[in-house]
């Protein structure tokens, strides 16, 4: 068996008062394709800017790709590919320069970069808008770049943070063609945030996050059965006492 | 740590050279103050003084160029963080400071491009010849003040909550810094206060050279530099450094830069 793709223990984030994440105990496997499931505020974007380095725990302990997130954190970022709710993409240039910009970022020589930006851009049907701005891109082939950005580097583990949101239908369905191809293609460990849990129910394992607490934890078979239920919702209603989809009171 | 840099670099010029918009403000502006401000100031300094007023002002409207140059590119660093672009570049296995080091030498590269650009028209036109010599000093002076003004504009904007104080930065940072500079008239008639606040403001130093540079003809009349060459050099040097060790961390820090870059949402 090999190592935790990410391993967490106690897991916690204050901002001030307020009480992000509270304390988190989450394993998940290599090559897992790994939901955290959760209204908006429940702490899932804290949750994956602590894996990612970005903000510094108040309390517990992370491994992401084997390396502490508090002791190595260029190691973990050198490691995990991160998208972001909203795109991370620079508006006024194109695609291409884009992508570069990202390369030299992540300290890819030319020789290696070049052929897997053209790879990324023709797996991900971008060929033809390789040279437009992306401002003149719709909602969805800027997610597309933005996880093209995401896996340039070829990281063990990247994270999607709620990567649908503000897509419509049709964009939505595209993305999760291509998420799924990378991951038969690859064997990328991924690790998704979502409120939707549509987008839940493919994941190997979801965890249910609720006001920064962990409220379950299985395949989304298990979930149900151990709850008696036939949805993810109706086990996120029973596991934490409210429904999903109106948002807490955070 | 190379290859980041140079790319934060490249992103900068490019998106600069597709704004065409600032690159005419940038490049006309210096030539409006020439004719406007030149023409007034030219009649209140005719007769009494051993130098064209029009010649006097290029070292300080260069230094202009560099600052406008220079600080708006660093300020962008504002616009990145709600562009999200900054949070890219945070995430990238870089440390912070290699991302206030690329993007203090954008500022410069863009400082330095536009000031030149501006000098090989404007030298020429006011009947200026500047020595070999001359030459190579105002580029070395062009450079360092590029490089001091965007270290500043770093932290300014590594400080800065949005760029909707904008117009406060520009009231209350580059009009002070131009007219406490020596661009405009030189820095010896001012009095004891305000000559202690021109010598805090990093352009004074960087239009001194300039003057080393190109006015060394009339340094017998007083419009030469006004200090020794080499304690302007220390001066931006020390400005540069102290500005990019201040703004790395602030980039790192929570509660700045980053924690806006990052906050969760509702």
């Amino acid at each position: 068996m090999t190592a935790a793709a990410i391993d967490a223990r106690g897991l916690g984030k204050d901002f001030g008062s307020v009480r992000a994440l509270d304390h988190l105990d989450l394993e998940v496997r290599e090559a897992e394709f790994f939901g955290f499931l959760g209204p908006n505020g429940a702490g899932k974007t804290t949750t994956v800017h602590l894996l990612a380095t970005l903000l510094t725990p108040s309390r517990g302990t992370a491994r992401v790709a084997g390396r502490d997130v508090v002791q190595d954190g260029l190691g973990v970022r050198r490691s995990i590919g991160l998208v972001f709710q909203e795109t991370t993409l620079d508006r006024d240039l194109t695609v291409e320069e884009n992508l570069r910009f990202a390369a030299r970022l992540w300290d890819l020589p030319r020789r290696l970069a070049e052929p897997r930006i053209a790879a990324l851009l023709a797996q991900f049907g971008l060929g033809e808008r390789r040279h437009d701005v992306v401002r003149a891109l719709s909602g969805g082939l800027r997610r597309a770049v933005d996880i093209a950005r995401g896996i340039l580097h070829e990281p063990r583990v990247l994270f999607l943070d709620e990567p649908t949101a503000g897509l419509d239908p049709r964009a939505r369905r595209t993305l999760w063609e291509l998420i799924r191809a990378l991951r038969q293609a690859s064997g990328l460990t991924v690790f998704l945030t979502t409120h939707y849990v549509e987008e839940a129910e493919p994941c190997d394992r979801v965890a249910v996050l609720d006001r920064g607490r962990l409220a379950a934890l299985g395949s989304p078979a298990e979930l149900k059965r151990q709850a008696g239920v036939g949805s993810l919702e109706a086990v996120f209603l029973a596991r934490t006492g409210h429904p999903l989809a109106e948002p807490t009171a955070a | 740590m190379t290859r980041a840099v140079y790319g934060i670099v490249v992103r900068e010029c490019t998106r600069f050279l597709r704004q065409r918009g600032r690159i005419a403000a940038s490049l006309g502006r210096p030539f409006v103050w020439l004719v406007f401000a030149g023409a007034g100031f030219a009649g209140v300094f005719a007769g009494r003084s051993a130098i064209d007023y029009r010649v006097y002002m290029v070292p300080g409207l260069l230094g202009m160029v560099v600052m406008f140059g220079a600080l708006l590119a660093a300020l962008s660093t504002v616009t990145d963080r709600d562009a999200g672009v900054l949070r890219m570049m945070l995430v990238a296995p870089i440390r912070r400071r290699t991302v206030a080091l690329g993007k203090t030498l954008g500022a410069t590269a863009l400082g330095t491009l536009q000031a030149l650009a501006v000098a090989a028209v404007l030298v020429p036109l006011v009947g200026l010849r500047p020595t070999l010599g001359g030459a190579l000093l105002g580029l070395g002076g062009i450079v360092l003040s590029s490089l001091a003004t965007g270290a500043l504009g770093l932290l300014l904007a590594a400080s800065m909550r949005s760029i909707e104080n904008f117009a406060g930065v520009m009231n209350f940072v580059v009009f002070p810094m131009l007219f406490l500079s020596g661009a405009l008239y030189p820095v010896r008639h001012f009095g004891p206060v305000l000559r202690a606040l021109a010598y805090l403001n990093p352009l004074a130093y960087g239009v001194d050279i300039l003057k080393h540079a190109l006015l060394a003809g009339w340094a017998g009349s007083g419009y030469g530099g006004e200090l020794p060459l080499g304690a302007d050099v220390v001066a931006l040097v020390l400005f540069a450094a102290g500005g990019l060790a201040a703004a790395a961390p602030l980039l790192a820090r929570e509660r700045g830069a980053a924690r806006a870059a990052f906050q969760d949402r509702g």
